[in-house]
């Protein structure tokens, strides 16, 4: 008998960690209460999950931990609407449900042997964050060629993961660019928009792949320049959004065209997002 | 396959009879409406109906449904264990065309990856009844257009189609043969009996007057998502969802929590495309922000989408959409319309 997808796996807070100046992005860490729900919980970069807190409702978020750290599994929050404002009220200790892995994830198996550009944007970095994690995983890094990733926030104090960045940006099997909009006084990194900065880097496309996640107006104005450094519409990944409920295909809502963006998203490339309507 | 007859006046009877040992969903009169209900202890279906007003998805598919029950503990919230739910039921008198709803709704709900298990385990313990359409019971009937016809139902147990004096009873699957003890004193069907069955099935086909070339649009959806065609078709509508509410195929949903105390249900209800909400996202952001948009998602979905998805349209031609909308919005007519512009 198949496992009732609709049902919800018990999960702990083990850690909460506040990511950024203005408080509203909080990590959550979870851990598994049943041993079984954690092995069936097997899930890659790119994939999602309902975070589920009973009398609220449930709300699909990326997952941002990597499968190479096997005890838990993290999600990077803002607090928006009303799941996302009861998770934030939580203290660790609290148990809440998850339910998962859920959508397609980053095509790794086509990432395989290439040259990787990861370009964020703001909060749309958690599944990059993912992915990065799990490239850099001694397991996997022998995978790919040259990581060179770029990312952005308004200001230093709203770039989430900084202990990580920093440690990344110390390392010489990833090219780490970390940019602000606008520096303050102990801001010594670069300043500059994201798309000036992939600019200034220019990743050669030359069997090489970008996934790119963030806000609207960023990806609008980065597109062009990878498509004047050469990077096909086959070779531009990117992350969709949409309203969801079930996260299985059948509630109806997050289709765009065909597609449903839980079940064949979120991850699309540039080519296959041509073919489907512009509606998301 | 086994073909029987039975005496006209002995039906009613019969699913009184079968109503006795198991639940039966069928045909009630309310006033002058005709609704699926479940038939009371004595109680006969109404047999001299058109077809319902509502469509039987609600017996697989209800309109609110409990999907899981949650207590608040010392540790936090948690799941109730359910107890399990078993017991065979039919659906007794069921259309060809909302037959057909069944096959649509099963490509959706009962997948390999996910199968949805609230569906699946009420369609598969459910016996299903069809009543053949001697004449289509309304001008707006139009199931021959979208594959389906008037006195045929594939994937019904049994089919019984009204001939001049009798019922002939179809037993068409192991499950429909295992009632056919409690249809008591049955006759063989002799040839006359089938030939006469396809006469009036031949004539209830010819008696569908309603058109529509629904798979010759699809090209055109193939290729027009932008088009000042979409600019019309939603300017009357009230976004009441009354189409999608009694559509047999319209299978979208919400889920929420309802909390009283310490304990609470999370469920499911029916929900419509037509609603501004339906899509509309936390950030603030709506996809489809406009009635315009949300009509070309309904016809899309029915006429593109589904068929890229299934190979079938997600239409069955029952004409409740047609019949029901305060605006009299026709889906028949924007379908000829559309293809006018191929």
């Amino acid at each position: 008998m198949q496992k009732n997808p609709y049902i919800p796996a018990p999960v702990k807070v083990e850690k909460i960690i506040t990511e950024v100046e203005t408080k509203d992005i909080k990590t959550f860490r979870l851990t598994f209460l049943n041993q079984e729900d954690k092995d069936a919980f097997a899930y890659l970069p790119g994939q999602f999950a309902e975070l589920s807190i009973f009398g609220k409702g449930e709300s699909p978020i990326g997952i941002a931990s990597s499968p190479t750290d096997p005890d838990y599994v993290e999600f990077t929050v803002q607090k928006a609407g009303v799941v996302t404002t009861a998770l934030h009220d939580f203290e660790e200790g609290a148990l809440m449900g998850l339910r998962g892995p859920l959508g397609n994830s980053w095509p790794l198996e086509y990432l395989k042997g290439k040259d990787i550009v990861l370009v964020g944007g703001g909060f749309a970095f958690t599944t990059i964050r993912s992915l990065i994690k799990y490239m850099l995983d001694d397991r996997h890094r022998a995978d790919f060629g040259k990581i060179t990733a770029v990312y952005g926030a308004r200001n230093p104090g709203l770039l989430l993961y900084r202990d990580e960045l920093a440690l990344w940006q110390e390392r010489d099997d990833i090219d780490m660019h970390v940019t602000v909009d606008k520096g303050d006084e102990n801001w010594t990194g670069l300043e500059g928009f994201v798309p000036t900065v992939c600019q200034d880097v220019a990743p050669s496309s030359d069997n090489a792949v970008t996934l790119i996640c963030g806000p609207p107006i960023m990806i609008r104005f980065t597109l062009p320049v990878f498509f004047d450094l050469g990077f096909s519409k086959d070779n531009i990944y990117t992350s969709l959004e949409m309203r969801m409920k079930c996260g299985i295909g059948k509630c109806g809502r997050c289709n765009v065209g065909s597609k449903y963006v839980c079940l064949d998203g979120p991850v699309f490339s540039l080519a296959e997002l041509d073919k489907l309507t512009p509606e998301y | 396959m086994e073909a029987k007859l039975i005496k006209k006046a002995a039906l009613g009877e019969i699913v009184k009879k079968i109503a006795g040992q198991k639940p039966v969903y069928a045909p009630i009169k309310e006033g002058s409406k005709v609704h699926f209900k479940f038939l009371k202890k004595g109680e006969s279906p109404f047999l001299d109906y058109a077809n319902t007003v509502n469509a039987p998805k609600n017996l697989f598919f209800p309109q609110t449904e409990t999907l899981m029950h949650y207590t608040k503990t010392a540790r936090g919230s948690e799941l109730v264990e359910e107890s399990e739910t078993n017991g065979e039921m039919v659906l007794f008198g069921v259309r060809p065309c909302d037959v057909r709803s069944f096959k649509l709704l099963d490509m959706v709900f009962d997948q390999k990856k996910y199968s949805d298990p609230y569906y699946v385990d009420k369609r598969e313990r459910t016996t299903i009844i069809a009543l053949a359409c001697r004449q289509p019971p309304y001008s707006t009937c139009f199931c021959t257009s979208v594959g389906g016809h008037p006195a045929q139902a594939d994937g019904a147990d049994i089919l019984i189609s009204e001939l001049d004096d009798d019922y002939l009873v179809e037993f068409l699957s192991p499950k429909g043969e295992k009632l056919v003890k409690l249809f008591g004193d049955l006759k063989a069907a002799d040839d006359q009996a089938l030939s006469r069955k396809k006469e009036l099935s031949d004539e209830a086909v010819a008696a569908i007057k309603s058109h529509i070339p629904a798979t010759e649009i699809k090209t055109w959806l193939d290729n027009n998502f932008e088009h000042p065609f979409w600019d019309s078709i939603h300017q009357g509508c009230l976004a009441c969802g009354t189409c999608t509410y009694l559509c047999p195929t319209c299978h979208c949903f919400d889920i929420r929590d309802e909390a009283q105390g310490d304990d609470g249900i999370r469920l499911r209800a029916w929900d419509s495309c037509m609603y501004s909400i339906y899509s509309l996202e936390t950030s603030g952001h709506n996809p489809r922000p406009g009635q315009k948009q949300r009509w070309r998602q309904r016809l899309m979905h029915k006429f593109k989408y589904f068929v890229d998805n299934y190979d079938a349209i997600s239409c069955v031609g029952c004409g409740r959409c047609v019949m029901s909308c305060p605006v009299n919005t026709d889906i028949r007519k924007i379908v000829n319309d559309i293809a006018q512009l191929n």
